[in-house]
């Protein structure tokens, strides 16, 4: 078996456990629509659907914040499965069975963070078009562009969630610990993605946004690499 | 295994040192309030003498020969911190992840020390304690990233492992800090225009310059008095743990199980 197959076949091990306890999804999902819900709540009814008023200067639209409360609520719910799906390893000492079989800890590591990618996809395409409905934001023309910067941030944040999620493990009150390393870290991925959405949402489209995808991609490929190196140093015994 | 040198005194070179930095601290104080001319302005384009946005001396001004240096001592201790990390976990010899640790703690406190300066000089400058600038916000990111290591060094429950996880996140940390550079300078395009401000402008005085360097010099020599003390307390702390380790090897009486009552039954026997 190559270290492919072995990431699939431990993502798959992941996702079917999951599948039969539902233990991480389903509240990570509510969380998110009820942080949306709240969000949304505070912005003028039909704040999405009115015509984008010209630009004054020092004042920021709804539109604008908008993306950025969408993301900080999809941060807030994300960290909940992460944190959910790196301690289960922990529990009954599952990580030692792990460990014993001949899997590379880079395998290892790719393995969950495809399953973190999994679950912040199911988190996302239940709480984004929630997102647009409540907001009141037609969602047809923004479906590519948002799917592309929900990717984007995805693969960052299912990998730095499942370094720091291996990372915290080894403390006191770990679930109060991740975070905390977390999100200076992802901080590039979490303003790319709240400005590519916020260009989205008032009419800009992904144009002339191309740096964004630059850094948000070099982000990616950093902590991947380092995550899939640095791995090892943090499991094994 | 060394044998512990916890017993060792301090040397006559951190007597040294701890008397040079303390002399050089003092000479440097006595320059920037006496030698370096008050209302030479450093906004660029200001004549040299021509007082900032008003009549009255820019006294505030003589700050920066403090919150540069500091500024570049933080820096320099991440990137130590950087080197350390990385060295531990090729290696695993636990002086690399002491120098690491040390440099951490000290990198934390000048950032934070970077921080305070750099808004007592904003408020009068600026009229605001803080903007998002975009090398005000990375300085406050990078505290944020090095408390959070300290904090889970602290946290550890496992010294070793706890070493090599607080190894990978000093890389993670100092491996971000150009991405969220950058990050930065993208997200708020609009900054003060005040900020854009070079204080190592040809034009100088020899006074300010040297006193600058001068001011580098003796807040690098901190930094090494700073860490030596703080490695050798890293050390004492490691002899420490390996003796409580060693007495919790022999077999205890029965009672209290684990670190209290190895402790109790080395103190005890």
């Amino acid at each position: 078996m190559n270290n492919l197959r072995k990431m699939f076949v431990l993502a798959a091990k992941d996702l079917r456990s999951e599948a039969r306890a539902k233990e991480i999804a389903p509240p990570m999902v509510l969380f998110g629509l009820i942080l949306v819900f709240l969000f949304t709540l505070s912005f003028p009814p039909g704040a999405g659907r009115a015509p984008v008023p010209g630009p004054v200067v020092g004042a920021v639209g709804s539109r604008e914040l908008a993306g950025a409360f969408l993301w900080v609520s999809l941060l807030f719910a994300g960290i909940l499965g992460l944190s959910r799906n790196a301690s289960t390893e922990r529990e009954e000492n599952r990580i030692e069975g792990l460990l014993l079989a001949p899997v590379d800890p880079a395998a290892l590591f790719a393995g969950k963070a495809l399953a973190n990618f999994c679950y912040l996809w199911a988190l996302e395409v239940i709480v984004l078009p929630v997102f647009a409905l409540f907001f009141g934001v037609s969602p047809g023309p923004l479906v590519p562009g948002i799917l592309l910067v929900a990717l984007a941030a995805n693969v960052g944040l299912a990998a730095a969630g499942t370094l720091f999620g291996a990372a915290s493990q080894y403390v006191r009150a770990r679930e109060l610990v991740m975070p905390l390393l977390l999100f200076p870290v992802i901080i590039p991925l979490v303003l790319g993605a709240e400005r590519l959405t916020s260009s989205l949402l008032t009419g800009g489209g992904l144009v002339s946004q191309e740096r964004w995808f630059i850094l948000m991609g070099a982000f990616d490929l950093a902590i991947v690499a380092i995550g899939a190196v640095a791995f090892e140093f943090i499991v094994n015994e | 295994m060394t044998p512990p040198t916890t017993a060792r005194r301090s040397g006559t070179g951190t007597i040294l040192l701890t008397i040079l930095v303390a002399l050089g601290m003092a000479v440097g104080i006595v320059a920037i309030f006496f030698w370096v001319p008050t209302a030479n302005c450093l906004v660029p384009g200001a004549a040299p003498g021509q007082p900032c946005f008003d009549a009255r001396p820019d006294y505030i001004q003589h700050i920066f020969y403090m919150h540069v240096p500091i500024a570049y001592v933080a820096y320099l201790a991440f990137g130590v911190v950087l080197v350390g990390s990385v060295a531990y976990l090729k290696t695993s010899k636990r002086r690399w992840d002491r120098l690491a640790h040390a440099s951490a703690e000290i990198g934390v406190l000048f950032t934070g020390l970077c921080l305070v300066t750099g808004m007592l000089w904003g408020r009068p400058r600026w009229g605001t304690f803080w903007t998002w600038d975009e090398t005000l916000t990375l300085t406050f990111v990078l505290f944020l990233i090095y408390v959070g290591y300290l904090l889970f060094r602290g946290m550890a429950s496992d010294a070793e492992r706890g070493a090599r996880v607080a190894a990978v996140i000093g890389i993670v940390g100092f491996a971000d800090v150009p991405l969220v550079h950058f990050s930065m300078v993208w997200w708020r395009t609009l900054h003060p225009a005040e900020v854009v401000i070079n204080p190592a402008g040809p034009q100088l005085p020899t006074s300010e310059l040297v006193t600058m360097l001068w001011m580098v010099a003796v807040y690098t020599g901190l930094y090494i008095l700073m860490m030596l003390l703080r490695t050798r307390l890293g050390r004492a702390h490691d002899a420490l743990a390996d003796a409580e380790a060693a007495a919790e090897d022999r077999p205890a009486p029965p009672g209290p199980v684990g670190r209290s009552g190895a402790v109790q039954a080395g103190v005890q026997p």
